[in-house]
């Protein structure tokens, strides 16, 4: 059995809890296929709360939290959900994650949550989350839903923390708020604090991304 | 297919789980936001006064500083937040009132710091706008607001009131407003110039 499934990783291998498709799912969700510089979806928020790198850590958390349980959400009611209300049943199932993870912020990191202003909230209508849900939570089991949630919240985490490491060092010269380029020799570029800086990275980071991953599978024929 | 029932029971037991879970979060959470929205206030009640206090300071530190040097008064209909720390001696170094009105996309809510002579403008802080970021947004920044500082809150004429308009003319109770703000900058100086109003009646 083991054997057949041959992208089956050593955490499901006994059970085979996600059918062997755990790997794969992981690696097409943040890297193959990544949402933000793949797919480039869900941009807004990226290019909107990268200014500083742990505003940008927090949001890639929200939006970890919210795509891993709306999908496992998504993925365990798929079979008694009426399909013509499937995807308003999804999108009231990401937005109770959404604001669970919002009132968590305003009750416990109000200073973050200020700072990510509507952004947080905003999760909702990101088509990421919505787009795993559809495409895949709603054809999978819940365990493997859950591992594509996982891979796109990293993929997305991952590409804002890169945005957001570059935007903030270059744009104040910090890191965590913390001087790393001294003021002697090193002149702010505030550019890279507001909108043009973010998509000036975020360009180069897609570029960057697809140059080292390759052309596009459909090209390739 | 399944039926119409069904899908309405569904949407309905869905809808209420979720409800049911959402509340449970609010509710857990009210205390501790709650906390939150008082330090707050409080800051800004003492960052209008122009106390010495940390901006980054915790909630606790800024409640404990409020609790010492600021009173509570109530003059007539206004409440008045009135900043006499223990070393001055009793006497009043400014005083606070809250001011709060809509702007161009929600509520906008302040403090008006004056100094003791009811007159002159010490400081004014927003603690709860939504006004667009970047335009209207910009009444939150320091170099309008530090505009206010030193103003007067009544006209050569003697006519109270606070004038936000283009620059151009110079006056001891105008500040320049923002460019692409006009809406926001106006409604802003309709309900300072409400509570300005209070103030001078009660004075």
């Amino acid at each position: 059995m083991a054997d057949s499934q041959p992208f089956a990783c050593a955490a499901c291998r006994p059970k085979g809890l996600c059918q062997g498709k755990g790997r794969v799912t992981l690696k097409g969700g943040s890297w193959a296929n990544n949402p933000l510089a793949v797919q480039v979806l869900g941009i807004c928020s990226a290019l909107a709360v990268t200014n500083r790198l742990e505003n940008s850590l927090v949001m890639g958390a929200a939006l970890i939290f919210v795509t891993v349980g709306s999908n496992l959400f998504v993925s365990l009611l798929r079979k008694c959900t009426p399909h013509r209300i499937r995807m308003i049943a999804e999108v009231a199932i990401i937005s109770t994650f959404v604001i669970v993870f919002d009132q968590f912020l305003k009750a416990f990191y109000w200073d973050m949550s200020k700072q990510l202003g509507p952004y947080v909230g905003l999760i909702i209508t990101n088509c990421i989350v919505m787009g795993r849900a559809e495409a895949f939570a709603l054809q999978n089991p819940p365990i493997v839903s859950m591992v594509d949630g996982l891979a796109n919240g990293l993929g997305y985490a991952a590409v804002l923390a890169i945005i957001g490491f570059f935007r903030e060092l270059l744009g104040t010269g910090e890191i965590f708020a913390r001087p790393l380029l001294s003021g002697e020799w090193y002149t702010p570029n505030q550019l890279m604090i507001l909108a043009p800086g973010a998509f000036f990275t975020l360009g180069i980071v897609i570029a960057i991304f697809n140059s080292i991953k390759g052309p596009k599978p459909q090209e390739k024929k | 297919m399944k039926g119409n029932v069904y899908t309405v029971f569904y949407a309905a037991a869905l809808g209420s789980a979720c409800a049911l879970l959402l509340t449970a979060a609010a509710s857990f959470t009210a205390p501790y936001k709650k906390a939150n929205a008082e330090a707050e206030e409080a800051l800004n009640i003492l960052l209008a006064l122009k106390a010495p206090v940390d901006a980054e300071a915790s909630a606790a530190e800024v409640l404990k500083v409020l609790g010492q040097t600021v009173q509570q008064k109530t003059r007539g209909n206004v409440a008045m937040y009135t900043y006499c720390p223990p070393d001055a001696g009793g006497k009043i170094l400014a005083v606070a009132v809250r001011f709060s009105g809509p702007g161009l996309w929600g509520p906008v809510k302040g403090f008006l710091a004056l100094e003791p002579d009811f007159k002159t403008i010490r400081g004014i802080t927003f603690y709860e706008q939504e006004e667009t970021p970047g335009l209207g947004g910009e009444i939150a920044a320091s170099w309008f607001r530090e505009q206010f500082v030193g103003k007067s809150i009544v006209a050569p004429d003697g006519k109270p009131g606070i004038i936000i308009s283009k620059p151009g003319e110079q006056a001891v109770n105008k500040v320049d407003a923002i460019s692409g703000a006009t809406m926001t900058c106006d409604k802003v100086q309709a309900m300072l110039n409400e509570a300005i109003k209070s103030i001078v009646e009660e004075k």
